[in-house]
């Protein structure tokens, strides 16, 4: 499939481009109905597989002709699976929630007949006079995709696809350029690193080209660790040729012949589509030893990270690379000087590799017009927790956190009062609601005492205890500390012991204290950046909700009712509805037992406070509710002897 | 051929088509973990000698990643995900259930070795919280109770199995 | 070679280009406290001890990562260095058995000297206790590793890998369960340990000692 070495890139390309574009002309005016389903993980965890079974199976049977594409994520994982559906002459339409039953009568009423169930319908993807648009919804008002444009339009496993889209035109471009003026087009630009700390990417390339050095590598960072945080996942699943364009570019820029893209396993979705990709960019010679015949030559190999959050961190992402134990080094030497095998190595995001091509391809001052003043760009977020419309999300920076919570995100469900933001996973904090006019971009969220971190975003409500979401986040930093230096090692299991006293009503008073202590000293002597900002949990729970970690140690209450040896749960007796079992049935340690006159009863003793009951308990008696501190239960009868461990 | 010579035996074959650098030995690792389920001693064994490292040094770089295991597994493999999602939607509580009805830890595997128990970090279906997944059938929007139905439903397909095996032994 | 000339708490020094603050100040008879510092190999910096001042640094540095550089001036001593170093010393005190009377490093301790340097009591209560209860593997003639004791400086392993290339022990596991081991957590008698006792002797604490009652 190599095109001939004697032909210009120029040349090359075009017969590349042209076979792509006709190919995509031939699917976008097939007179045959078009079905596009999203088969990335969240798609796959909400039934994505069997719906496209569904639909391939229906079509065979009632023997219609229609094409069946499989893309990326949409952005929409709230409403997966997602689906699409083109009828020649109409405009496309996407349903959400789809199951294997509604799949049938999409088939049968819409592309077989002609109603298009605007029951199932988010929207039309065209102005019509049909349907509703689904850009109608107010998060398209804010939102702006430049690297999320092609996620969940495309067939990631098809390459052509993405070059039909503009796809590896920037690579020509680029390879038309001096090396050192593509750095400083990404400099002018002034992208900063999507991997959380936003260290300027243009200085990075410099000094990964200025290195003294017999080699050099560019590496892809895509060990997402963070726990909410699935941005880099969904990029590698839905588009992931704009990373590996990125990449070639990149390598391009440094003088690298080699890259890497480091993966996590718990991705193996992400890990296929990226191998399928490199495969399909080597067959058409835009990888490899000789690029589009220009002479240039990189290629790509990838590694699968094997489970350490601390990897993410890039010189424990190099000793993991060279088949050591993930433990950071020291820096400087940073890896732009000396990284992988000693030689330069240029590290980047996901994001920041994906923001590349669109940056040569559209110039630096498109870019530069985008974002504030030190933020340039889009930030990608992944909303997910007590939020309405959970999913991918791409606004530009200075977007204040509130439009992205309440606008694009829909607000809170089920009527709940927003409580906190959590931004930048373990690394980053909790900011409370008189900061959500704060705008998004790096330094505002670091001064708060949060970070960008890679995009995790995650909404708390009324319902969820700040002291146990700061414990969660020790718990979690405890475990994957990687046990070089003695402030993350012992620090943080210092840290959480305290959180678990304080969780479990056994703080003292100079808790408090003491955290703020020891927060500040592994903040300002741990080795590695992960170890520096593991407090942070910490430290912006204690700023910003202050009040619930004395309540947790003065009075032994848990303000939001979540700490289990805080609350109880209790039955009000004036609300039981007599007859009804539901509660009883609910139990998983069978705790609830009927009283006299038929009124249940919790036994305190059995009680796993899991919180079962309240969810059983229909909504018109709400019978069951969380009390704390435990002292103010009210004293309820003893269970009679003779039904105790029955049934 | 004795357990620990099949194991032995199979490493080698995959080792053969790897090159002896350094740098793969997480590559390595990675293969055998995905043919035995964990990291049996042999193959340990077998790994540093064919890297030409020291087996400490093997064994070092295998307990630090989560990813390898030590003991071979459960026949089902119960993941609970403890994502920032999962945990502000009850994740604890769905652990607690799994601990709880399975009688065993985290990290542990029942004692008829039919199911084991992790907790992971992050599946990336956060829009699904609290999630498990059971072997590789991802499960959204778990309860206690929902834990009791996927174990009785484990439980049932047994049943029907070991009846058609009676069945087709009397036959 | 050319000299760097740089001062150190008001003493001005001389160091080869190149050469850490730390070796430069301990050559020069001024103590900086410090348990995994190797002099000449790449920085392990996990003991987060050295800390020293540099004027015009925003914030304390360790003093083994950093290279002399010429009109550097560095101080050893202040409140926000002792802080730091005190912390982390409290915080390995606090997971460290204090029993020094059987210890076999007893007198000759770094704990207990860095503990006297900084005035700190050995039996610090500002941290919880958090100790381990692993087997003390007794099993050698020659060596005797009680990995309760250990202080995680790597010290060990640079002698048995680095230095004599057998290799017999590594780390195991990670986190706040690091520990050294041998291959599989096997005794020492049955791996290729040879009972050359530098691991011992450069241990700077009680967890790898020479085995006396079994080799006397």
């Amino acid at each position: 499939m190599k095109e001939s070495a004697v032909k210009s890139p120029q040349e090359t390309f075009e017969r590349i481009q042209e076979r792509a574009l006709a190919e995509w002309d031939a699917l976008s005016n097939s007179p045959k109905p078009r079905i596009t389903i999203g088969t990335a993980t969240c798609g796959r965890a909400a039934g994505a597989l069997e719906v496209l079974k569904t639909f391939k199976e229906e079509l065979a049977e009632k023997r219609v002709d229609a094409i069946i594409t499989e893309v990326g994520c949409m952005g929409h994982c709230y409403a997966e699976p997602l689906v699409v559906i083109t009828k020649p002459g109409l405009p496309p339409i996407c349903y959400g929630y789809v199951t294997p039953g509604i799949a049938a009568r999409l088939i049968s009423d819409y592309i077989l007949g002609n109603d298009p169930c605007p029951e199932f319908a988010l929207g039309a993807l065209e102005e019509n006079e049909l349907i509703p648009t689904i850009f109608d919804q107010p998060r398209f008002q804010y939102e702006k995709r430049i690297l999320l444009a092609r996620c969940g339009d495309i067939d990631p496993e098809d390459i052509n696809q993405y070059i039909a889209n503009g796809g590896y035109a920037a690579l020509l471009k680029a390879l038309g350029m001096a090396p050192q003026d593509i750095i400083e087009d990404i400099t002018r630009s002034g992208l900063r690193g999507r991997g959380g700390a936003g260290f300027p990417t243009g200085d990075k390339w410099q000094i990964c080209r200025d290195a003294p050095g017999t080699a050099r590598y560019v590496i892809c960072n895509a060990d997402e660790g963070d726990p909410g945080a699935f941005m880099d996942r969904a990029i590698l699943e839905s588009d992931p040729h704009s990373v590996i364009e990125g990449m070639i570019i990149a390598g391009y820029a440094v003088g690298a012949a080699k890259g890497y893209i480091y993966v996590r396993i718990e991705y193996p979705l992400a890990v296929a589509r990226v191998d399928t990709a490199l495969r399909q960019s080597a067959e058409l010679g835009l990888l490899g030893d000789d690029i589009m015949g220009h002479g240039f030559g990189f290629e790509i190999e990838v590694m699968r990270g094997s489970g350490a959050f601390v990897c993410g961190e890039e010189t424990a992402l190099i000793a993991s690379l060279e088949g050591r134990r993930g433990w950071p080094w020291h820096r400087p030497p940073f890896p732009a000087t000396e990284g992988l095998k000693n030689q330069p190595t240029l590290i980047n995001n996901v994001k920041t590799l994906a923001s590349v091509p669109p940056i040569i391809d559209r110039g630096a001052e498109w870019f530069a017009n985008i974002g504030t003043p030190a933020s340039k760009g889009t930030a990608v977020f992944a909303l997910a927790g007590k939020v309405l419309n959970t999913g991918l999300i791409e606004i530009p920076m200075g977007t204040t956190l509130r439009k992205l919570i309440f606008e694009v995100g829909g607000g809170i469900p089920n009527g709940r009062k927003f409580k906190a933001v959590q931004i930048g996973g373990p690394s980053g904090g909790c900011l409370p609601e008189s900061l959500l006019d704060l705008p998004i971009d790096f330094d505002s969220l670091t001064e708060a005492g949060a970070m960008m971190g890679s995009g995790g975003m995650v909404i708390l409500d009324e319902d969820n205890c700040m002291v146990d979401t700061a414990r969660y986040f020790l718990d979690f930093t405890r475990k994957e500390s990687c046990g070089k230096c003695t402030f993350c090692r012992l620090g943080t299991a210092q840290m959480l012991d305290i959180l678990e006293d304080i969780t479990r009503g056994e703080g003292n008073p100079g808790d408090i204290a003491l955290l703020e202590e020891l927060a500040a000293d592994i903040k300002g002597g741990a080795l590695c950046g992960l170890g520096k900002t593991a407090p942070n949990p910490i430290l912006t729970t204690l700023r910003y909700f202050h009040e619930e970690y004395e309540a947790h140690i003065a009075e032994k209450r848990c303000p939001a009712k979540v700490c289990p040896e805080l609350t109880a749960f209790y039955i009000l007796p004036v609300k039981c509805e007599r007859s009804c079992d539901a509660c009883v049935g609910s139990c998983p340690v069978e705790a609830i037992f009927s009283g006299k006159k038929g009124i249940k009863v919790i036994d305190q003793e059995k009680c796993v406070k899991c919180g079962s009951c309240v969810d059983a308990c229909p909504p018109q008696y709400s019978a069951v509710i969380r009390i704390s501190p435990v002292s103010e239960l009210p004293p309820s009868e003893p269970r009679p002897p003779d039904k105790n461990g029955k049934d | 051929m004795t357990e620990e010579e099949e194991i032995k035996k199979q490493t080698l074959e995959i080792l053969e088509s790897r090159s002896r650098e350094r740098g793969k030995l997480i590559p390595i690792l990675q293969d055998i973990q995905a043919k035995f389920g964990y990291l049996p001693r042999e193959a340990m064994l077998e790994t540093a000698n064919f890297l030409d490292i020291p087996e400490s040094e093997v064994y070092s770089v295998a307990t630090f990643y989560n990813q390898f295991r030590f003991v071979p597994p459960g026949k089902h493999q119960v993941k609970a995900c403890l994502g920032t999602a999962c945990q502000i939607k009850g994740g604890r509580i769905i652990i607690e259930a799994w601990q709880r009805e399975l009688g065993i830890k985290v990290g542990e595997t029942t004692t008829d070795r039919e199911f084991g128990l992790e907790r992971v970090a992050c599946v990336g279906c956060c829009a699904m919280a609290p999630v498990t997944v059971v072997d590789e059938q991802v499960e959204g929007k778990v309860s206690p109770t929902r834990v009791k139905g996927i174990l009785l439903a484990f439980d049932l397909a047994k049943q029907k199995t070991s009846k058609k095996v009676k069945k087709a032994k009397s036959s | 070679m050319e000299k760097i000339k740089l001062t150190i708490d008001g003493v001005p020094i001389r160091a080869k280009q190149g050469e850490k603050v730390l070796f430069a100040a301990l050559d020069a008879g001024i103590y900086i406290p410090n348990l995994c510092a190797i002099s000449g190999v790449r920085p392990h910096a996990g003991c987060r001890l050295c800390f020293v001042e540099i004027e015009g640094r925003p914030q304390p540095v360790t003093a083994c990562t950093e290279e002399v550089a010429e009109g550097a001036i560095v101080h050893t001593d202040g409140p926000r260095i002792r802080r730091l170093q005190r912390t982390a010393l409290e915080l390995l005190l606090a997971s460290h058995p204090i029993e020094c009377k059987t210890c076999p490093a007893n007198k000759h301790c770094e704990l207990q000297n860095i503990a006297s340097f900084l005035k700190v009591n050995l039996n610090t209560k500002r941290f919880r206790k958090k100790l381990r209860d692993l087997p003390v593997d007794d099993s050698h003639p020659d060596i005797i590793l009680d990995p309760n004791m250990c202080v995680v400086c790597s010290k060990c392993i640079w002698a048995c890998v680095e230095q004599r290339g057998i290799g017999a022990l590594n780390y195991a596991f990670r986190g706040d369960r690091t520990i050294i081991s041998a291959f599989g957590g096997d005794r020492l008698v049955d791996t290729r340990c040879d009972g050359c006792g530098l691991c011992a002797e450069v241990c700077p604490v009680g967890a790898i000692s020479k085995n006396v009652k079994k080799s006397t």
